[in-house]
């Protein structure tokens, strides 16, 4: 299908480009040269298969042979791939099924997901490096202020929705409701003994 | 029919003689040798890269296998090829233009591409391999510039191993009225003017426009095929019929 190739095409350059950017991949690929390893998703069930070379990474829609390795995981278990540590809790819960080296499954996943690329560097060869720096950094500034800031909503909302408008309890009302709760509970079970023990005598 | 008619060819819209038609389009090729990757990408608007990607798709290539790149141009496929195959596999490019030849040359080697290709000038009519010898040949947007199709196709099932197979990419018929009303402006009066811009040649285009509608339409090719003993042939029209992969297996 044309459409399968288009996003094959799309994927393999976009790969390929951050990998141009990345002054280590080139030893990485050379690690896994000239394999050939499939890797399907089990909610999309569409295989794709990745061929290394030293040159670059070429995707496929199809390919008739064997793979050297074949993976097949969920969406989910995606994130997870990254930690080698990982691996083998996600095959146990049978996130992640593989048909060949787990070895190569390990360099496969380092050589997609751990791109060592620092973008100011490359910025800078385009822009000059002292653009570069003010950019990154008040980017960085940008970033950090806005994580700050959404701290801070975070917990305004929450006093909000306890305190003002008292929707939602606040967390000592929980804990307290929480003990009350217990307490009630052995009661209740003290009670149930009580009463065990009048009808059994 | 007279002696003179029987041995001429088309070549665009005009007939010439049948042992001209090779150096005619020898011509074309030499002008557009420095500049084809490009134009590719203009006259196409990238989809070509699509149109090649589903033929590697249908290629059913493996690591180890030998596979001969006829008119392989610049090289597209063959890089492809050349890293699917492994070492231990074996690519071919050949084209009977030996300007095409030098500039896929150089362009593979720059990619990093060595050790598994060889490059061959060779006329597709005659090809100078063994019997049997290939898991795969591909012709992408060749076969129309071939003087004698018959010939070629009968040259092609000879060096294909039993179990080979054939993929012939080319322009062909479109298959809707409308598509093919705009595909015709497009190709004679935007294609020559783009050419004469870019590679400042707008002759070359114009034969182009007008060699893609003198080739045979998809059944006639599949016949043709047949002809020469292809089996299970079959086509897939790419972008409404505007170009048509056609595959043949050799058993």
């Amino acid at each position: 299908m044309p459409l399968d190739n288009l996003l094959c095409g799309l994927l393999e350059s976009g790969v390929n480009k951050l990998h141009l950017l990345d002054a280590s991949a080139q030893q990485r690929r050379k690690q896994l040269d000239g394999l050939i390893i499939g890797v399907s998703l089990k909610e999309i069930n569409k295989p794709l298969y990745f061929v290394i070379s030293t040159q670059q990474i070429d995707i496929l829609a199809k390919y008739e042979g064997q793979p050297d390795c074949f993976i097949r995981l969920n969406i989910s278990a995606l994130k997870e791939l990254q930690n080698n540590h990982q691996l083998t809790r996600l095959i146990k819960t049978e996130q992640l099924e593989v048909e060949g080296d787990i070895q190569i499954v390990q360099q496969f996943a380092q050589l997609l997901t751990e791109m060592d690329i620092d973008g100011e560097e490359v910025l800078s060869t385009k822009i000059g490096d002292v653009l570069a720096h003010k950019l990154c950094y008040h980017l960085k500034q940008c970033t950090q202020s806005a994580v700050k800031q959404l701290h801070k909503i975070e917990k305004h909302s929450a006093e909000y929705i306890t305190e003002e408008l008292r929707l939602a309890p606040g967390p000592l009302e929980v804990m307290y409701f929480c003990e009350q709760v217990n307490d009630l509970h052995k009661e209740t079970q003290a009670l149930e003994k009580r009463i065990e023990q009048r009808f059994s005598r | 029919m007279s002696n003179a008619l029987e041995n001429t060819t088309h070549f665009g819209f005009k007939t010439v003689e049948e042992d001209k038609k090779a150096d005619l389009v020898a011509e074309v090729f030499h002008s557009v040798a420095a500049k084809y990757d490009v134009m590719n990408d203009v006259l196409s608007m990238g989809i070509h890269r699509i149109w090649k990607r589903f033929t590697i798709d249908c290629s059913g290539i493996r690591k180890g296998q030998k596979a001969l790149d006829l008119a392989g141009g610049t090289g597209d496929l063959t890089a492809k090829f050349s890293r699917v195959v492994g070492k231990t596999g074996h690519v071919v490019l050949a084209d009977i233009n030996d300007s095409m030849l030098k500039v896929g040359r150089s362009k593979l080697r720059d990619m990093g591409i060595a050790g598994n290709v060889d490059y061959v000038q060779a006329n597709a009519e005659e090809l100078p391999f063994p019997d049997n010898h290939f898991d795969l040949v591909t012709i992408a947007f060749g076969l129309r510039n071939v003087t004698d199709k018959d010939k070629a196709l009968a040259s092609i099932y000879r060096v294909l191993k039993p179990g080979g197979r054939l993929l012939v990419l080319e322009f062909s018929k479109p298959l809707y009225q409308p598509v093919s009303k705009f595909y015709d402006f497009y190709s004679f009066n935007i294609l020559p003017k783009l050419g004469k811009i870019i590679a400042n040649d707008s002759e070359s285009y114009q034969y182009l426009a007008e060699s893609i509608r003198m080739h045979p339409c998809q059944d006639t090719l599949k016949g043709m095929m047949d002809n020469v003993g292809f089996e299970g042939t079959e086509y897939f029209n790419l972008s409404a019929g505007i170009v048509a992969l056609h595959r043949g297996y050799k058993y």
